[in-house]
């Protein structure tokens, strides 16, 4: 076992709380796991032992981005390496929205059973998570609820720190919300960062993963979601890499009709490494998934896109669409991209395509054809290609506050 | 102003342009006719200089200058310009951006200094008038979700933004309903100032009622076989392009 390991089970079993009876189930789970290592199909393209092998060394002067979203006014939930920053966060909220402390969650029945619900017990840190997991927020909209302001819960990580959060949501049925998990930080430190969605009958949830730790942070996590029957799922997931982060989305479509779309946006630099991992399960039949997974990958970074549709059996009429499109701007820079179909029904629609792409020639000449250099349009056509995923989020605050962040990232690596 | 001889163009190692001759002066409006797989866009490709069209012989320059030695977008900074007739669309980049680039770069090589952003929006926003094209086209990604005509009017707007030596119009009429046309009609009309010349490449001769050529050439078999005056496209309309003499029908053009 590794020796990081066995400290986290040796603290695990300290913790004594309402979530207590959750936590020993995957404590129990994870002391009958081996550490991942390169033989895990999960962790294949993802060493962990840098978590091992982490020395808390300064880091160089990369520039923090403002974590300040201009003309988002958000329900702001601040955490602050993995503790609640009360001050700097929101107080009251609209009728119908309960936020309270992950802490605070024994006087709601529905959290402890939600707990561990919708995140599936395959991932190793989710396990690793809910043994440690202690802060983090609980966020209840009622049924019949519009909630029109996005909640926001922005982490920041600072140098050497270790936290493990745990977000869950229940949102009502006919209700709709937005939420945006923004986790920021670019020296070393060690997050897991988990989020649970109930998503009832008839509900729509927009959410946004900004996952713009970069540099020498180490980040783990993942958003899950269960959605009922016709509800609605919008999420967006931004990601920098950075030494190493890895992301797990499960998305459940536990109900019949329901609709999940997930556009993903990865862009590495350096020797920055981002791994994504999807999969959609659509259980009940008359479902339809979109997946759009971008990246631009350069220098020495590695990218990494595992993503499986999993439709069940009976599952019938299933529209199930995925597609992993990549850019590469150099010859060391690395692309692991494996698409999976698992499918035990057998009147379903379902595509995926995953491509290195080359740039588009027919658009190349198109731009040259009024005068652009043939280098200029690269740019434009390189970065058109992820600011298409960017048009589309439905927020504008957040896509205008994206896209000249995004831009310098891109035009700092085409520098190198 | 532009002067083609001789020219012998490929795709794919199949000849499709013919010992091609054409000279249009300056301020002249040239009309290619011509049945489909004539060659008609094979041309205009070939002169604009895409990938994988072949020149195998002949020359083409534009005001003395040799275009064939220039990558596309030195064709275009030289006063080239081509409206397609398939724009393609390109999600993600936005026409304002794209447009901008454009101009930036014509106006860097006729040694001009860059528009600034707010003086750009101004230009833009009177050529977007102009084609009759709402103002909210200059924020979507290029040509993204055009029907067919608001593609041919942004092409349309590209020209006048662009200030063109020569204008080469493919099919820049097809698809379009009679008010539409029109637009764009008056649109090219509006260009015409005794200085920039016009090639415009047409099936039909309905755009020509709208915009008076000084000559016709009739394309079939990658060469011009008969060149008149405006009379000659009526002539065409009136008789079809079998009342010319046979032609191979099976060369391939019109290749998207």
């Amino acid at each position: 076992m590794s020796s990081w390991l066995a400290d986290t089970i040796t603290q695990a079993q300290t913790i004594d709380d309402w979530l207590s009876p959750k936590r020993a189930q995957s404590l129990a789970l994870l002391e009958a796991t081996n550490w991942p290592n390169r033989k895990t199909e999960a962790w294949r393209y993802t060493p962990v032992n840098k978590i091992e092998r982490a020395t808390f060394k300064q880091t160089s002067t990369l520039q923090d981005i403002a974590t300040h979203i201009p003309n988002l006014d958000a329900i702001d939930l601040v955490f602050v390496d993995g503790i609640f920053d009360a001050a700097a966060s929101s107080k009251t909220f609209p009728a119908g929205l309960t936020i309270n402390q992950l802490a605070d969650g024994k006087d709601h029945d529905w959290a402890l059973e939600s707990f561990k619900n919708t995140k599936p017990d395959r991932h190793f840190f989710g396990l690793i998570n809910d043994t440690l997991a202690t802060q983090g927020c609980i966020i209840d909209v009622a049924n019949d609820t519009a909630i029109e302001q996005p909640i926001r819960i922005l982490q920041s990580f600072q140098q050497g720190s270790q936290s493990h959060t745990r977000i869950l949501m229940r949102l009502g049925k006919r209700s709709s919300a937005c939420v945006i998990e923004q986790l920021q930080g670019d020296s070393l430190s060690l997050n897991t960062s988990f989020a649970e969605y109930q998503i009832a009958d008839q509900a729509k949830l927009e959410h946004y993963r900004l996952a713009l730790q970069c540099s020498e942070a180490i980040s783990i996590g993942g958003s899950h979601f269960s959605l009922g029957e016709k509800a609605d799922l919008d999420s967006n997931l931004v990601g920098f890499g950075s030494q190493l982060s890895r992301v797990d989305i499960d998305i459940i479509h536990a109900g019949e009709s329901a609709h999940s779309q997930l556009n993903v946006i990865y862009l590495l630099d350096g020797k920055e490494l981002f791994d994504l991992h999807s999969a959609i399960e659509h259980t009940k039949p008359h479902g339809t998934s979109e997946q759009n997974v971008r990246c631009i990958v350069a220098d020495h970074a590695n990218a990494i896109f595992n993503g499986r549709i999993h439709i069940h059996r009976n599952a019938q009429k299933i529209l199930a669409e995925m597609n992993n499109r990549n850019l590469l701007m150099s010859d060391d820079a690395q692309i692991n991209t494996k698409p999976e179909l698992e499918i035990y029904a057998d009147d379903v629609r379902c595509a995926h395509g995953a491509t290195i792409a080359e740039i588009d020639e027919k658009a190349m000449y198109y731009l040259q054809s009024r005068g652009i250099s043939r280098s200029e349009a690269q740019v434009m056509l390189s970065f058109g290609f992820i600011n298409e995923l960017v048009d589309m989020m439905n927020n504008q605050a957040i896509a205008q506050w994206l896209r000249p962040i995004l831009r310098q990232r891109f035009a700092d690596m085409e520098i190198r | 102003m532009l002067e083609i001889k001789n020219l012998q163009a490929s795709v794919a190692d199949k000849q499709i342009i013919n010992n091609l001759d054409l000279k249009i002066n300056p301020g002249e409006v040239h009309a290619i006719m011509g049945p489909n797989g004539a060659g008609k866009s094979t041309l205009s490709y070939a002169l604009t200089g895409r990938d994988g069209y072949e020149i195998s012989q002949g020359s083409a320059t534009l005001d003395g200058e040799d275009l064939l030695e220039m990558e596309v977008e030195e064709r275009a900074t030289a006063g080239l310009f081509l409206a397609f007739q398939y724009p393609v669309e390109i999600p993600g980049v936005s026409n304002m951006e794209f447009l901008k680039a454009s101009v930036d770069a014509q106006r860097a090589a006729r040694s001009l200094e860059k528009y600034s952003s707010s003086e750009f929006l101004k230009v833009a926003k009177a050529a977007c008038k102009q084609v009759n094209l709402p103002l909210s086209f200059l924020k979507r990604g290029v040509n993204e979700g055009f029907s067919g005509g608001e593609k041919k009017r942004n092409e349309i707007m590209q020209m006048i933004l662009l200030q063109p030596k020569l204008a080469i119009l493919d099919e820049s009429d097809s698809g379009l309903d009679i008010d539409a046309l029109k637009v764009v009609a008056d649109g090219i009309n509006s260009q015409r100032d005794g200085k920039r010349s016009f090639l415009v490449i047409t099936h039909y001769q309905r755009l020509l009622d709208y915009i008076k050529p000084d000559f016709v050439h009739v394309l079939a078999d990658g060469k011009i076989v008969k060149s008149g005056g405006p009379e000659l496209a009526l002539e065409l309309e009136a008789h079809g392009y079998s009342w010319l003499e046979s032609y191979d029908r099976n060369a391939e053009d019109e290749s998207e």
